[in-house]
This record gives structure tokens, C-alpha cells and sequence, in this order.
């Protein structure tokens, strides 16, 4: 770990306003303030953010508004992106999001077990507590326009590569496509400029992970299908999402309808048996049949979900957030929060190590913020990763899943966590007993599963 | 009609007394075994209760008016199954031959039957979030034909009647288990739609936990037990006559009491050969996650000259 501990008593003029955690970010100034070279000629830092999505708007955003020089290349800017859409309460405060952003609010979860149990969720909520569901495209416009608004230069281009520095302080040289409105669909002209740091927020098939090396990550594809479905069956919808799980519907995911502002997205994904989405995804239809029944399906998409982070996720002045490097949960499969999470972290650790932006940053900077993040964040990732371990593992474990969903302690639990972020102890006793329920459900499941093998259909 | 149904009592099906009323005539053959032994394999042995008769010339009586089946599934088979339980009996050639009859009459996966809406291949990795148009913009989710539905009469508004497992008074829970069992079992082999008017709510923890314990866990522990007592007397013996500590003296011996909690705990979590393999998955399992997350510490020389 960086040696956070180096606190030099710092000259009050190198104290920076502390962005985020007060005395961490005081820290990591005396640091800076004390090693990395102020950069010549009075120039500020110059940052690259190579793509637009919420990661590269958010750490644009911060990175701006902390003074430092921000290029945000995004290649497409009108991207309809296909996703579940789903953000947290604590996103909509933290990001200081406008409410008109989000298309609807969905109060009510179903659950449904592969004998068609059906849990609800949801009863524990608070009037205001909400998931939001928002459509990507205007999510992803709002948050980098919001970073021109504080000084970005945003462009539309294509990342193609990038060249690492000859010396110790070197700049970047970040070799992309430009494309200009003004020319009409022709494949963009080269250019390039140079930068001293970059941050590769360019998703799952991220190219800046590529040219640094980070090495690969398993992934899940996630296949959806957008379903305009008549009014009276969207009324079902109005705030409720389902999930469906079973082997059926998907080996080791979950299959889904969530509903977007006029229609609902229908999908499944799997991490295991890529080549059988498509059976997967009619499993799923045939499941919410008669709910989505006389809909027509206006879009099929189908895009690659990280599993776990990349090996390397920050080399030399590059350094990856969101997907490109593999910030999304197991279990529940968001990515969307940490990835602007991760975006305005890392953004906020190099104005810190660069002191507001007169300063170098360096390769420990930018760990401060992988530090950070995982440190915040990894119990959250490690209970839902323990969650998908013992309740995705077979059908007879689902079914446990979903009747442990009908407790109410498990739904305040899974929602003070999930809306919030952070992981609650709760009453040690009310713990106890849903521990034991945990497992009186698991063995019941797996008992039924056992009598199941002996009969014979 | 007082049922006998007994945990431990031998439940052999050349031990069939007579039905009770004759079977309908003009639907479901009744199939015994005397007439089709082969079949007799693929059903499960009905258990020795009277009032079971009645209920399951109703059942196929109910059942022959069912919509026609898709010809894949083993059609003889189902309306009779539909009424008769599964139970816990060892007859394991039964459930092999059971098995394979199902699989020689082509049952076909629960896809076949439907009409998958054809949509364009999506190129997942290409981009991403490669967003792929379907080849007609609109196209209609078609409706599959008719699955066979799951239906017994004891399933009720989504959930089990229990009033119907009645048995001299008391709820019957071993059916009810077996019914449940069952009725997952329908499901998994042949998926349903959710309804939103039937929705199903039945949860396993109304079966009180004694059923459970009775049932599953007692013949267990018999068995954990029973292995327990044999690794243990083997041990003594072998111990005894290779030091002459008997096995008084043993207990009061550390190493020899350490031996028994090896062999104690060993029975426990080793129960099948495979079970050596599992555990040694579940522990790389259990760190798999968080070794994924420090990779990018693991490489940390201290940053040096940047590349």
C-alpha cells in the first residue's frame, strides 16, 4: 500500500482545499507538494479521459472543476447504450442529478424462483427510496455536458492509440480519430496532442486497457431485448421490475424486465454458456409471457459485463475507471455508480497529487486512488460475490434465495446496502436468526432438490 | 380412510393389494404392473393407501381432457403420473430404467416446442454495447403454443391446500414434500409462465421442521453415524493391538483423541468420492475473488521510472 503515512508538515501555502476524504486528500497533497516537479512554465496538468460514458463524465467533470486541463474524447455522442439503467438513491445525491433525469422510479422488485415462486420486494421502503431507472443516453449527455460546463474541452473522436513517454516527466502523445460534424460521415482525420496523464474510461472493451497491458477480464453477456408493450400491460410495470432466476433462464445471471420510459427491456445474460443466450433469452420471454404478451420488440442489444477487475489497472500515468476496469458487481451486475464513482475518485486523486493542477502526477497518485476505491467498495463487492457463490449455484439454491427474499430484515438489508452503499451491521440478534434461516432455507431446497431427482415425470 | 404410511415400512410393488373402485372405463388404461412390466419400471410404485384409488381415476379422468400434447413427451405416462407420488424408496434400477424409457421416448427440451422470434445476431464483443437492429424493425413477440401447464388439485390459488393432505387429522407433511418436490420438478423440466392472477406463494418453511428433520436428516445421521461407529471401533482395534493401549487408556492419550476428531470430522464432510474434489474447490473458490482484486497490487515495484 502507498505510503500514506508520510505526513510532512506542510508550509500552508501547498495546502490544498481538501476534495473528498478531508485528511486523506491533506495527505496526499503533502506528498505531492514534497516530491513530484511543478510543472514548467507555469502550464497546468493536462489530462486525457478516452471515453463519454458516466466514468469518463464524472472524472472529466472533477478533474475540470479541480483545474486541471481535461480532453474527453468520446466516439459516439449520441450512443443509445444498452443497459439495465438501474442507479442507486445515493447517485442521484452524490452526483447532484436532476430528478427529470430519471425515467422512472421502481418501488417495487419481484423475485421469481424457478418453480415460479413469486416474492415481492420492496415492502421496506421509504416513501422517497427509489431505484431509478434512466436511459443511457441521457444520463451520459448530461454528465459531459455538465463537464464542458466546468471547462472540458470535449471531443468527438475516436481513441486509437498512445505513446509512452521518452523520459522520466515526458508527456503522452495520444494518437485519435477526429470527427467532425461538419464533414459528413467520412471516417474522421488523424490527429494527436499530448498529455501527462490518461485515464481510460473507455468501458468493457476498452482500448486504453489494451495498450497498457492490463491483461483480460472474464465477462458475461448481457443480451436485452427492448419490448413495447401495450398500455394496459405497462401499467404492471409502472414502478415494478422483475427478476427471474433459474437454470432456464440463465446458468449463473438472472433474466430481467425492467421498464424504461415508454417500453420494457427484456434480457438475460451469462458468463458460462455464451452460445445459448438466444435459448436463454426465449426461456426468459416465455417466463413473463403473458405480461409482455402483443408487445413488439423494437431493439435487440448485447454487450460484455466485466467480472471482476483487470489485473493491472493502472501502469505508468494511465490509469483505467468503470468498466474498462472491471468495476461491476457480481450478483446484482451494476456498474453504472462505480463507475462514476471511480471516474470522480481517480479525477479527484490526480488534482490532489498535482496539487490543483501545477504539479506533475505520478504513477503513486494514481494508486492512491485504486486504494481508495477499494478500500470503500470492496466489502460490497465481496458479499455480493459470496451471494452469487451460494445462491446462483443451482436451482435448489435459488429457490432459498428467493424465499430468504420474503424476510423483511433481508429487503431493509438489501436496499439499505444497495441505495446507500454501504454495508450496515444490523442487530446482531436479527442477524442470528437470519442466519439460521439462511441456512434452514438452503437445506430445505437442497432436501426438495434431492426428493426431485427421484421422481421421475 | 385411514392411510398407513410408514417411514420404514418396505413398500414393494409386487405387494399391490386390489384398487379400490374400478377405473373409469373408456379413458385411462389402467396400467398395473402384472400387464406391462416394462412400463411398471416407469412408474413409481404406488404406495399402499386405499384412498389414493379414488383420487386417481378422478386424476385421469381429469386429465384425459387435457389439450394434446406436443408428441415429444411421453404422453401414457403423464396423466397417470399425475395423481401418484414420488416416495422415498431405493429402488434405483427403477429410477435408471425410469429414465432412460423417458429419454427413449424423445423428450424433447422444453425450446422445441416453442417459436422463437427471429431476431439479427448480436456481435457482443465487437463494441461496447454493439446495439443490434432486429431485421424487421416492429416484429411481434409470437405467442409459443400451449406448454403443458402444472395442475393438481391440491394446488390451490399458489399454494398447497392442506387441508386436502389431511390424514386422521393431522396434515400429512411427507406428502405434501413429495407433492412439492413434484411440483418443482414439473416446472424445471417444462418452464411456465409467471401469472400474475395465480401467483404462486408457497414457501417450504409452513413444513414444520420436524417433517424435515424425520425425513431427510434422521436416515443421514443413521447412515453418518453407523460409518462413524465402524472407522471408530477399526481404529481402536488397530491402535490397540499396534501399542497395547487399550481403549480406556486411549481416550485419555491427546493423539489418540485427536485421531477420533479426524475421523469424526472426516465423516462428516466426506460422504462421496467427490466430495474430497468439492472441498478442495470451495476453498480456492473462497479466495478466488479477492486474489482478482489484488492483482493489480500484487506486481507493485515501487513506481520507478514511468514507461
Amino acid at each position: 500500500m502507498t505510503s500514506l503515512s508520510s505526513a510532512v508538515a506542510l508550509p500552508s501555502s501547498c495546502r490544498a482545499r481538501p476534495v473528498g476524504c478531508s485528511r486523506r486528500a491533506r495527505l496526499l497533497v503533502a506528498r505531492a507538494a514534497a516530491s513530484s516537479p511543478k510543472l514548467p512554465d507555469g502550464r497546468r496538468l493536462r489530462v486525457a479521459v478516452v471515453g463519454g460514458g458516466p466514468a469518463g463524465g464524472a472524472a472529466a467533470e472533477a478533474l475540470a472543476k479541480g483545474g486541471v486541463e481535461t480532453v474527453l474524447i468520446e466516439r459516439k455522442m449520441d450512443n443509445c447504450k444498452p443497459c439495465g439503467g438501474a442507479i442507486p438513491l445515493c447517485m442521484v445525491s452524490e452526483f447532484d442529478l436532476p430528478l427529470d433525469l430519471v425515467d422512472r422510479k421502481v418501488r417495487k422488485m419481484k423475485m421469481i424462483s424457478p418453480s415460479n415462486v413469486a416474492v415481492d420486494i420492496g415492502r421496506t421502503l421509504a416513501p422517497h427510496e427509489y431505484i431509478g431507472m434512466v436511459r443511457r443516453e441521457v444520463l451520459d449527455d448530461y454528465l459531459r455536458t455538465r463537464a464542458k460546463s466546468a471547462g472540458a474541452e470535449v471531443v468527438n473522436g475516436l481513441f486509437l492509440r498512445y505513446e509512452a513517454p521518452k523520459e522520466k516527466n515526458g508527456p503522452y502523445v495520444v494518437h485519435y480519430n477526429h470527427y467532425d460534424s461538419s464533414n459528413g460521415k467520412v471516417g474522421g482525420e488523424k490527429r494527436s496532442f499530448e498529455v501527462d496523464a490518461i485515464v481510460g474510461a473507455d468501458g468493457a472493451n476498452s482500448r486504453v486497457a489494451k495498450e497498457m497491458g492490463a491483461g483480460d477480464y472474464e465477462y458475461a453477456i448481457a443480451f436485452q431485448e427492448r419490448v413495447k408493450i401495450p398500455d394496459e400491460k405497462m401499467l404492471y410495470y409502472e414502478e415494478r421490475a422483475e427478476m427471474y432466476v433459474g437454470d432456464d433462464v440463465s446458468p449463473d445471471f438472472y433474466g430481467w424486465v425492467f421498464p424504461k420510459c415508454d417500453h420494457v427491456a427484456v434480457g438475460t445474460g451469462t458468463v458460462t454458456h455464451k452460445a445459448d443466450i438466444k435459448k436463454f433469452q426465449a426461456a426468459t420471454r416465455l417466463r413473463a409471457k403473458d405480461k409482455i404478451e402483443g408487445g413488439k420488440i423494437i431493439r435487440v442489444e448485447a454487450h460484455p459485463i466485466p467480472e471482476h477487475p483487470r489485473p493491472k489497472r493502472v501502469s505508468g500515468r494511465v490509469t483505467l475507471v468503470g468498466d474498462a476496469a472491471g468495476y461491476v458487481t457480481k450478483c446484482s451486475g451494476e456498474g453504472i455508480y462505480f463507475a462514476a464513482k471511480s471516474g470522480r475518485m481517480c479525477a479527484e486523486a490526480i488534482v490532489a497529487g498535482s496539487a490543483s493542477g501545477t504539479r506533475m502526477v505520478e504513477e503513486s497518485d494514481l494508486r492512491k486512488y485504486l486504494a481508495e476505491f477499494d478500500r470503500l467498495y470492496w466489502p460490497t463487492y465481496k458479499v455480493l460475490d459470496v451471494l452469487q457463490k451460494v445462491f446462483y449455484r443451482s436451482n435448489a439454491a435459488r429457490e432459498a434465495f428467493v424465499e430468504m427474499c420474503a424476510d423483511d430484515y433481508v429487503q431493509k438489508m438489501t436496499f439499505d446496502s444497495y441505495l446507500y452503499k454501504r454495508v450496515v451491521p444490523g442487530n446482531p440478534l436479527d442477524d442470528i436468526k437470519l442466519a439460521v434461516n439462511t441456512i434452514g432455507s438452503l437445506v430445505r431446497a437442497t432436501a426438495l432438490r434431492r426428493e426431485m431427482e427421484k421422481v421421475t415425470l | 380412510m385411514p392411510r398407513h404410511v410408514s417411514f420404514f415400512s418396505p413398500r414393494h410393488p409386487e405387494k399391490k393389494e386390489a384398487r379400490g373402485p374400478a377405473p373409469k372405463s373408456g379413458t385411462r388404461p389402467r396400467l398395473t404392473q402384472s400387464h406391462y412390466p416394462l412400463l411398471s419400471l416407469t412408474l413409481r410404485s404406488k404406495p399402499s393407501r386405499e384412498g389414493i384409488d379414488s383420487f386417481l381415476s378422478v386424476m385421469a379422468m381429469a386429465t384425459s381432457t387435457f389439450s394434446p400434447r406436443p408428441a415429444s413427451r411421453t404422453a401414457p405416462l403423464k396423466p397417470l403420473q399425475a395423481g401418484a407420488k414420488p416416495h422415498l424408496h431405493l429402488s434405483f434400477p427403477r429410477l435408471r430404467a425410469g429414465r432412460l424409457a423417458r429419454a427413449a421416448a424423445g423428450e424433447a427440451p422444453v425450446e422445441v416446442v416453442e417459436a422463437p422470434p427471429k431476431e439479427a445476431e448480436p456481435s457482443p464483443a465487437a463494441s461496447n454495447g454493439a446495439a443490434v437492429k432486429a431485421e424487421a424493425p416492429a416484429k411481434a413477440v409470437e405467442a409459443a403454443p400451449p406448454l403443458p401447464r402444472f395442475r393438481d388439485e391440491r394446488w390451490v390459488n399458489g399454494t398447497w391446500d392442506l387441508r386436502q393432505f389431511e390424514k386422521g387429522g393431522v396434515v400429512d407433511w411427507d406428502a405434501v414434500i413429495d407433492a412439492e418436490a413434484r411440483r418443482r420438478k414439473w416446472l424445471e423440466d417444462c418452464p411456465e409462465a409467471t401469472n400474475t392472477d395465480e401467483a404462486v406463494v408457497f414457501d417450504t418453511s409452513i413444513i414444520p421442521w420436524w417433517a424435515w428433520m424425520k425425513r431427510f436428516h434422521l436416515p443421514e445421521a443413521e447412515k453418518l453415524n453407523g460409518r462413524a461407529a465402524m472407522v471408530g471401533f477399526f481404529m481402536a482395534y488397530f491402535v490397540d493391538s499396534l501399542t497395547g493401549v487399550g481403549l480406556v487408556d486411549q481416550m485419555g492419550n491427546f493423539f489418540c483423541k485427536t485421531l477420533l476428531f479426524v475421523a469424526v470430522a472426516g465423516v462428516l464432510l466426506i460422504r462421496k468420492n467427490e466430495d474430497l474434489d468439492s472441498l478442495k474447490k470451495i476453498i480456492d473458490e473462497t479466495t478466488f475473488y479477492d486474489k482478482q482484486w489484488q492483482a493489480t497490487w500484487q506486481d507493485d515495484s515501487p513506481p520507478a521510472a514511468p514507461k
